[in-house]
């Protein structure tokens, strides 16, 4: 449990320059989140925030205290390891309680809080086995179980469960859900996975070419990505992305003329000049179908259609330009199929010529659902 | 759920072919095979018949039962060289496991630029030619105008003889020669097995507070015993055939003091033309090559390779 | 102390450390060449280092021996044991790890306990066997033997390479339609060359340094391999150390030459060997 600040950091490998310069605070008790595609720079930074790789300059600070040149166990750091890093000549018992011996813990100490740590993650049946005789999963829980008993102040995970299969991967992500309800300690956790970042994190942060793109809770990111990267990051399918030219400002709104064809009226927040080229996103699942053309419609032909039983993705190619559309009305469309579409403003996102965010509009608002709608 | 069970059947694709087909297949395996029917099965088999037989002076061989090796267990300088073996084994592996060790350990984690320079330096002794080497180091141990004694008697070492020349000291003095030639490969197998230690591991490490020594003890030597078995094992058999050292420094003795076990067949199979002896010799180290190896590889589950790693 | 500064100076003390260690490590060598770079009159010198230094003894051992014609029979001996034991090595490595033929395993195992048998125990039988082939003092009753005896070891390599290589390459190549030769060829030996690369050169070093065997079955002078061309010179050049050390350097030099030059590829498929599981 602890406050982690990273402040104005920077590392470089040699020549090449990984993180330019980096600030981030994560509150005490936060699951924060490190997303992004690989090689940007998210595993260099939490192994920055571990102390496993020296910074350039900056400091990184637990609960206000300098901590750029310390050790890890000095930091109060566990660390749970994409390959699990077990030691493959000790058992699971001294595996888990490795760092409490090099601590110097007393002997009866480490040995219960190893048999707790072990209840914990059900592997009590298992403490006297080498890892080679473990599965993946298990491996995985001991990795966790090493880390839960050094009771850290900050809990780091990096893509833990990149190497288990599919079906081990979402029972581990609720086990690790669990776990965070329980530890209440700051736990940054490394991902490419998009879904495990909106699944655990109370925040994310996206990262690219060693830059934080955005920091958010997981539905601000969804809602309201700051630029392009983030909106084409968050959500899959991804977002669809439409050329567009400003027809016309006034008041708050742009008038958007799409090369698709359609005008649109959104709310921005920054201003623009008629003329000024943009980019349109909205993600598939907020285009709105409809059986008949009206006015609003512009109808386009269906092409490739991928039925995945509880949805349909069609794709729509136009011009240079390709759409996808996500159905979950149940209807079954078919390639060549003329459908008429509307893109709702509200949920239409608004990106200037740089990639930033220009659209003032907060599309879905998150409302609780009412606790008699649960019931029923 | 199909693909599996094509995976799971024997073997795949490539075995399952027509008879005709399989045996052609054999060719692959021919030459190996031939190669060590004629120059290792049979010598072996050969010699094991030869120590059951005495060659009389005239050249007539008869049968003799265990008397060869009731002579050479009686011979007093078989149990020299007995003596000699266990020494030599017993100095020089562990002895180069901890110098090849500690080299490896520095050179792999602690240069950078400089590393292919030291591990190719160290190394080189074991590229050297053990007959060059033997007589570089005669002349290194002489009398008078070896550097040895010269230079050993101003850290107060003095030497009034060449320590080869001393039936006390012989041994020794080869043991030191070969543990130079040779702690460079040690060195070697080391340095792949430190090179592909999982760095995730050591990161864990790091982590979990190891650090200097307490890192090496818990964490790197027990990771590394993979090698040290291999090197164990590949000591044992390197110590048996024991050579050209001792016949070209020695030639086994003064006295016969450091006569190791190829020297003493050399002399009795060659020398004195005394093969009945000479076979049964070479069964008794064969035996004890054979004994000692399953006995490591069936306790301690060491392999032959050079930088065997443990399938985790 | 900053750790950086403080990293910096334990480097610095480690490099010092190795640099003393290898400067003792060295002393054979660098001994065997002052010797030979000696003028007579300073030859039984007890000094690491004289002055000055010539290179007469290497002129007059260069003149006077027909170290080519010794230099000659190593390479042929070594070449050929090193062609045979590569390629009858990687076949039976194949049969192995990729065709898994019925008995081959037995096979491996057997041709295995080659490796825990020391040569000391094989000479007399090898001699005699030689002898009756009427093979003493010709190149083929040295590489045979070799190559027997240094088969199991590249064997065990390359056996282990070709497991570890993904089994869906060879079934692939069935699927392409080569046959278990074109397999070998275009598919196998290109995946495991690292190990090619290690069993070669180990394989020459073994070979180009062994001793027992050849003192045995090279009698005759012309024939002789560089390794057991020493003991002759100890002899000729005792009472000339600097003509004996000249010509001790050059007999070493050739490998040492050697492996600095493959030191690289050496290694690298030595730390790829240990790659498994």
């Amino acid at each position: 449990m602890a406050t982690l600040s990273i402040d104005k950091i920077t590392k470089a490998f040699g020549s090449v320059t990984v993180i330019p310069e980096l600030s981030l605070t994560i509150p005490d008790g936060e699951f924060c989140v490190l997303v992004g595609p690989s090689g940007c720079g998210k595993s260099t930074l939490l192994r920055i925030i571990a102390g496993l790789e020296p910074v350039n300059s900056g400091r990184i600070l637990v609960d206000g205290v300098d901590m750029s040149e310390a050790e890890p166990p000095e930091r109060g750091v566990a660390m749970v390891f994409q390959s699990y890093a077990l030691y493959p000549h000790m058992d699971v018992g001294r595996n888990i309680g490795f760092g409490l011996e090099i601590a110097r813990t007393p002997s009866a100490e480490i040995a219960e809080r190893v048999r707790r740590a072990a209840d914990k993650l059900r592997l009590s049946s298992y403490l006297r086995r080498k890892p080679r005789e473990l599965s993946g999963g298990q491996r995985q829980r001991v990795a966790i179980g090493r880390a839960i008993t050094r009771k850290p102040k900050l809990f780091l995970l990096d893509e833990p469960l990149s190497n288990l299969d599919a079906a081990l991967r979402v029972g581990m992500r609720v086990e690790i859900a669990r776990l965070k309800a329980e530890l209440a300690s700051t736990m940054i956790y490394v991902t490419h996975d998009q879904v495990e970042a909106m699944t655990l994190a109370d925040r994310i942060v996206v990262m690219d070419g060693g830059r934080i793109e955005q920091v958010g809770t997981p539905l601000e990111l969804y809602h309201r990505p700051a630029n392009l990267f983030v909106a084409g990051f968050i959500g899959s399918p991804a977002m669809n992305f439409l050329n567009g030219r400003v027809a016309s400002v006034q008041d708050k709104q742009a008038t958007v003329r799409l090369a698709l064809g359609p005008m649109l009226d959104i709310p921005i927040s920054r201003p623009l000049e008629p003329g000024d080229d943009v980019v349109l996103g909205v993600r598939p699942e907020h285009i709105l179908l409809s059986a008949e053309e009206h006015a609003d419609a512009h109808v386009v032909e269906a092409g490739v259609v991928e039925l995945l039983g509880s949805d349909t993705f069609i794709h729509v190619r136009n011009g240079e330009e390709n759409l996808v559309i996500r159905d979950s009305s149940g209807r079954v469309a078919r390639a060549g199929d003329r459908l008429a579409i509307s893109l709702p403003p509200a949920a239409c996102h608004l990106f200037d010529k740089t990639g930033h965010r220009i659209s003032e509009n907060a599309p879905t608002r998150w409302e609780p659902i009412p606790a008699k709608a649960r019931i029923n | 759920m199909r693909a599996e069970a094509v995976r799971a059947g024997p073997a795949t694709a490539i075995e399952r072919r027509p008879a005709s087909r399989t045996s052609t297949l054999y060719l692959f395996a021919l030459p190996a095979t031939l190669l060590f029917v004629v120059f290792v099965a049979y010598p072996i088999l050969w010699v094991a018949g030869q120590s059951l037989y005495i060659r009389s002076g005239s050249g007539v061989s008869s049968f003799a039962g265990l008397a060869n090796y009731v002579t050479v267990l009686g011979d007093p300088t078989f149990w020299i060289v007995v003596r000699n073996m266990l020494l030599w084994g017993v100095i020089t592996i562990p002895v180069q496991m901890l110098i090849g060790g500690l080299l490896a350990y520095f050179i792999e984690r602690h240069t950078h630029a400089l590393r292919g320079f030291f591990r190719t330096m160290f190394f080189l002794p074991v590229v050297t030619s053990v007959s060059v080497i033997s007589l570089v180091w005669v002349q290194i141990y002489a009398p008078y105008y070896g550097i040895a004694q010269e230079y050993l008697k101003h850290v107060g070492f003095v030497m009034m003889t060449s320590p080869i020349g001393d039936p006390k000291m012989a041994i020794y003095a080869l043991i030191l020669v070969n543990i130079w030639q040779w702690t460079g490969f040690s060195m070697l197998m080391y340095i792949a097995g430190i090179a592909n230690l999982p760095s995730e591991v050591l990161d864990a490490a790091r982590v979990d507070g190891a650090r200097g020594w307490r890192l090496a003890v818990y964490v790197i030597v027990p990771m590394l015993a993979p090698a040290t078995k291999s090197l164990l094992l590949l000591g044992v058999i390197g110590t048996l055939q024991t050579f050209p050292i001792v016949h070209l420094m020695t030639g086994g003795g003064p006295n016969r003091a450091s006569e190791v076990f190829g020297t003493f067949i050399f002399k009795q199979s060659f020398v004195l033309g005394d093969t009945g002896s000479g076979a049964a010799l070479s069964v008794i180290v064969l035996v004890v090559a054979l004994v000692l190896s399953l006995l490591q590889i069936v306790t301690l589950g060491a392999r032959l390779t050079p930088a065997g790693k443990e399938r985790a | 102390m900053t750790p950086l500064a403080r990293s910096r100076l334990r480097s610095t003390v480690i490099h010092l450390v190795l640099f003393i260690v290898l400067g003792f490590w060295m002393i054979p060598q660098v001994y065997m060449l002052s010797i030979g770079l000696r003028t007579p009159a300073q030859a039984f010198d007890a000094a690491l280092f004289t002055w000055p230094v010539t290179f007469d003894n290497f002129v007059t051992v260069i003149r006077d021996n027909p170290l080519g014609g010794i230099f000659l029979n190593s390479l042929i001996v070594t070449v050929a044991t090193v062609a045979i034991v590569v390629a009858v090595a990687s076949l039976f490595a194949f049969a192995c790890a990729i065709l898994r033929l019925k008995g081959s395993l037995f096979l491996y195992t057997t041709l295995l306990t080659t490796l825990m048998v020391p040569l000391a125990s094989m000479v007399l039988p090898l001699a005699i066997l030689l002898k009756n082939f009427g093979w003493v003092n010709t190149y083929i009753g040295l590489i045979l033997p070799y190559a027997a005896l240094g088969v199991p070891f590249a064997m065990v390599i390359l056996k282990s390479f070709l497991e570890d290589a993904p089994r869906e390459l060879f079934e692939a190549a069935r699927v392409d339609g080569c046959n278990a030769w074109q397999t070998y060829w275009h598919v196998a030996l290109p995946l495991v060359r690292p190990a090619l690369v290690f069993v070669t050169i180990w394989q020459f070093i073994v070979t180009w340094n062994e001793f027992f065997l050849a003192l045995i079955v090279l009698t005759k002078a012309e024939m002789k391999t560089l390794t057991i061309v020493p003991m002759q010179y100890s002899g000729l050049y005792m009472a000339n150390p600097g003509a004996l050390f000249a010509v001790l350097t050059l007999i070493a030099l050739p490998l040492i030459l050697l492996y600095v030059l493959v030191q690289r590829a050496f290694v690298r498929g030595l730390l790829a060997g240990a790659v498994k599981g």
